[in-house]
């Protein structure tokens, strides 16, 4: 069975290159333009991984769902999907991701900066999902 | 802040008794909190501990002399103003200690308004220098905040190019796509017109702080402007299933302005105007000269702009975001330069909403009249 990715950014460009990369690799693709609206796919198609933008311009942003998916009761049987943060390259590396001590605490199972890296990308996405 | 709150603090170091004593009590009447030191090295201990905003010294004590003393204070803070205390015979060593850093000096013997009048002017400068330190300290972090929002806003367009680009790149050729590749070389089209845009905006901005938006004062006809605008955007209308529409006066209307300020002006509500609508909305634009004013409104039947909003809609980069919010593309700049192009051609703009029926932005202009005749010209004579 293909593997079920869900994609939460709010740049429907990025979503829509990023879907039919994913969709010739055998993926199925899931995608959500805001936080909330990722959560709620997340309980009603139960991804197989979560790639999350941690730059958005909604109200719940990354930070935010990936707290909520780790920590949320209602999410208690999604807590182990893995969950990949995707933020643009900043121009220091400790700007990178910041906020360092959150994403500490919601342990990521990885990050991808923008534009993907795509024979990394992937790599590592299948290596997540077998 | 708290340093507003709390009462200033004042050292007064000095040799003398009988000075330390009534200084004490002139500041404490003051409401100034005082504390008194008999030598240089003691007071120097007191003004690390204290954080006095002013400090007042003797000149001539024994052991650490009065212009050490100001040297030394000013290691500890810079900010800390100084006034000596000096007997007349040390004039000389008065203007040597205002080159030291001094703020001001104070004649023996001297009376308790002379005090109160250089302590309280100490005080006012220390005041206006730590707000214009304050000041420098929010230019930085805004010109921070600039820069990371700029590259954000420049970044996103960019990244979106990039990754169509990469991924066609990836594809698997032998099952390409043409009418796929069509519409994502129209999306990095349309991503690279954004970035475009956004350039042009930031560079509007720059001439905005600079208060130079208006290169002229001419007699500008609004109604061919507006006609122009409103044609070339009825793709995009269409597109967005909205109507436009212009109800003006047969006559023309005249404003003093800057033809191409007055474009961009109305440009900038239009596009708003059909961006923030619904499909099946309409865009008005009425216009009618009045009181030496034109006034010319721009209506949609839009979602309205919520009121806690609306104080911050004319402000840099502001921009109304969240769950529900029609997600648009923009630098958050077109009202701002709206606004100031309004200002600078003395007029004014005001912002009406209605929650689900829609928003109107009224614009005032000084209306264009002839010139007078130079017919009485002649009486000067």
């Amino acid at each position: 069975m293909a593997a079920r990715v869900l994609l939460i950014d709010d740049d429907q460009d990025f979503r829509v290159s990023v879907r039919s990369l994913l969709e010739t690799r055998g993926y199925e693709v899931l995608e959500a333009d805001s936080g909330h609206e990722g959560l709620r796919q997340v309980l009603e198609h139960k991804p197989d991984v979560i790639l999350l933008d941690v730059m958005m311009e909604t109200s719940v942003e990354g930070y935010g769902v990936t707290h909520a998916l780790r920590y949320g009761e209602e999410y208690a049987e999604h807590r182990h999907i893995p969950i990949f943060l995707i933020s643009s390259i900043e121009e220091s590396p400790d700007e990178r991701f910041p906020m360092s001590a959150e994403v500490e605490m919601i342990r990521p199972d990885g990050y991808f900066t923008k534009p993907l890296d795509i024979p990394r990308f992937l790599e590592v996405l299948e290596k997540a999902v077998s | 802040m708290t340093e507003a709150a709390a009462p200033d603090t004042i050292v007064v170091i000095d040799d003398d008794y009988a000075m330390r004593l009534s200084c004490s009590k002139i500041l404490s009447k003051m409401g100034l909190r005082v504390e008194a030191f008999e030598n240089g090295a003691r007071g120097l201990e007191g003004v690390a501990e204290l954080k006095p905003g002013l400090v007042v010294v003797d000149l001539k004590m024994p052991g650490i002399s009065g212009l050490e003393v100001i040297s030394r204070v000013h290691e500890i803070d810079p900010q800390i103003i100084m006034v000596v205390i000096t007997g007349y015979a040390t004039i000389d060593t008065a203007v040597e200690a205002m080159k030291c850093g001094a703020y001001d000096f104070l004649p023996k013997p001297f009376s308790p308004d002379e005090l109160r009048m250089i302590i309280n002017r100490g005080l006012d400068r220390r005041r206006l220098a730590l707000a214009s330190q304050r000041g420098e300290v929010e230019r930085a972090l805004l010109k921070r905040r600039f820069v990371t929002f700029v590259s954000h806003q420049l970044r996103t367009p960019l990244v979106a190019i990039h990754q169509y680009l990469d991924v066609l790149k990836h594809l698997d050729q032998t099952k390409d796509d043409p009418a796929r590749r069509q519409e994502w070389i129209d999306r990095c089209l349309k991503r690279t017109e954004e970035l475009q845009k956004l350039i042009t905006d930031w560079l509007t901005l720059a001439r905005v702080e600079g208060g130079t938006l208006i290169k002229e004062r001419v007699e500008v006809d609004l109604k061919p402007i507006i006609s122009g605008i409103l044609t070339s955007y009825e793709e995009m209308a269409a597109a967005e299933q909205v109507s436009l529409e212009a109800v003006w006066p047969e006559d023309a209307l005249c404003v003093w302005g800057d033809r191409n300020c007055v474009n961009v002006l109305f440009d900038n509500l239009i596009t708003n105007a059909i961006k923030y609508n619904k499909p099946g909305g309409k865009v008005t634009v009425t216009g009618c000269l009045s009181s030496g004013e034109a006034a010319i409104a721009v209506a949609d039947t839009g979602v309205g702009i919520p009121e806690q909003y609306r104080p911050f809609l004319f402000d840099e980069f502001f921009r109304i975001k969240g769950e529900g919010v029609k997600r648009t593309e923009g630098s958050g700049l077109g009202l701002h330069i709206s606004k100031q192009i309004v200002s600078e051609m003395g007029g004014s703009i005001e912002v009406e909403s209605q929650a689900g029926i829609g928003s109107t932005f009224r614009v005032r202009l000084p209306a264009w009249c002839a010139p007078a005749e130079d017919t009485e010209m002649g009486g000067w004579e």
